[in-house]
């Protein structure tokens, strides 16, 4: 067992003791209620589990949840899909998720979502040349997989929060 | 159709025979284990001697616990099937792979078994100078032995790095679902430093 104390999308949980083996998946979905990360294939293949960690140096990276111990998490702050949005109000990349009607049946849409919100993130401290753009949007967004197939309106949705605000995202 | 497929019994015996007579230092070796170095003991040319050890060492070096994460491209093989990893991780800049999928995301300190992900502290490929999947016994060999493509290692240190090395030993120790190398990492390290010591000679 381990005493697991994590920030999820700003507010502390724990210290609650958990087992070895519990995923943090089922730590989100089935101890906490937060379904809003999906559990697909159960092998980080599909990445519809993965969430943003944020780390003490101030950069973010994703984490598929579902064969990745809770415990590992002990003394981490997270982010969640169901972070995003502030009193209501949806961030830019979610509502150019709409926009463009990226997802169908949206289950994959809080792994790209939250991978999407990682690169926005990246670019803002380092920005990347215009030519470089969709190549970057495409390696960011790999391994995220969607059987609705909206990879290309996903892509777009990027495309045009980046394109939104060339001088924050673009050199 | 059927009798096509049947080996004469005469044929069967000669090639029993042959591969017996061929490697007679590794009779000792149990199923999915390493024959010792005593029992090489009896092939007397030392080059000879030398080659056979390194051959035997080669159960483990052309294991798929091995090659998975010795690759000739930029992404790792996984599973006893060698698989191209799954999610479609690369290598990266420095073998830990591209910033948006490091290993340690997943592969954590120690295997983490109720997901099947195997996990050690520095859990990375191999640099590609170093890959060995696709590749004859005789040219891993002569690679292991090259500092440019074993990690600028002494021999000596090679017989540190296969018999102690802790990601190394992951190998015989790499979780459920997983077959583990042949025989031990103690038994590994004391073919390779038998292997030196008689001159580090190739297989053909």
């Amino acid at each position: 067992m381990t005493l697991l104390t994590v920030t999820i999308n700003g507010r502390a949980y724990g210290p609650r003791e958990v087992r070895d083996e519990l995923t943090m998946n089922d730590f989100l979905r089935e101890y906490l209620g937060m379904t809003g990360t999906k559990f697909g294939c159960g092998a980080a293949q599909c990445l519809s589990c993965a969430v943003i960690v944020d780390d003490p140096q101030g950069t973010s990276y994703t984490s598929p949840t579902c064969v990745v111990p809770a415990a590992s998490f002990n003394g981490k702050s997270i982010r969640t899909v169901e972070g995003h949005a502030k009193n209501g109000e949806l961030t830019p990349l979610q509502k150019a998720f709409i926009e463009h009607f990226a997802f169908q049946c949206g289950y994959c849409t809080a792994g790209f979502l939250n991978e999407s919100q990682v690169l926005l993130e990246r670019l803002a401290k380092k920005p990347v040349a215009r030519a470089d753009l969709d190549k970057t949007i495409a390696e960011a967004l790999d391994g995220h997989l969607c059987r609705c197939t909206g990879y290309i309106k996903y892509h777009e949705a990027v495309r045009a929060v980046i394109l939104a605000d060339p001088n924050r995202y673009l050199f | 159709m059927r009798s096509n497929l049947r080996v004469p019994l005469s044929v069967a015996i000669v090639i029993l025979s042959a591969n017996v007579l061929a490697a007679p230092a590794a009779l000792d070796a149990p199923p999915d284990g390493l024959a010792s170095v005593e029992s090489f003991s009896s092939i007397g040319d030392r080059a000879a001697r030398s080659a056979a050890i390194f051959n035997e060492l080669g159960k483990v070096l052309t294991h798929p616990r091995c090659l998975n994460c010795h690759p000739a491209g930029d992404r790792p093989r996984q599973g006893d099937m060698a698989r191209l990893h799954q999610p479609p991780v690369e290598r990266g800049v420095d073998g830990f792979g591209l910033p948006a999928m490091r290993c340690p995301i997943c592969h954590l300190k120690a295997n983490f078994d109720p997901a099947g992900v195997p996990g050690n502290p520095i859990w990375h490929l191999a640099p590609r100078e170093m890959a060995w999947e696709g590749k004859t016994l005789h040219d891993i060999c002569v690679q292991i032995k090259d500092p440019a493509r074993n990690g600028n290692r002494s021999l000596d240190a090679l017989i540190e790095h296969i018999g102690e090395d802790h990601l190394v030993g992951w190998a015989w120790a790499p979780g459920y679902g997983r077959q583990p190398a042949p025989g031990t990492q103690k038994q590994a390290g004391a073919l390779v430093e038998a292997w030196v010591k008689t001159g580090a000679e190739c297989p053909n």
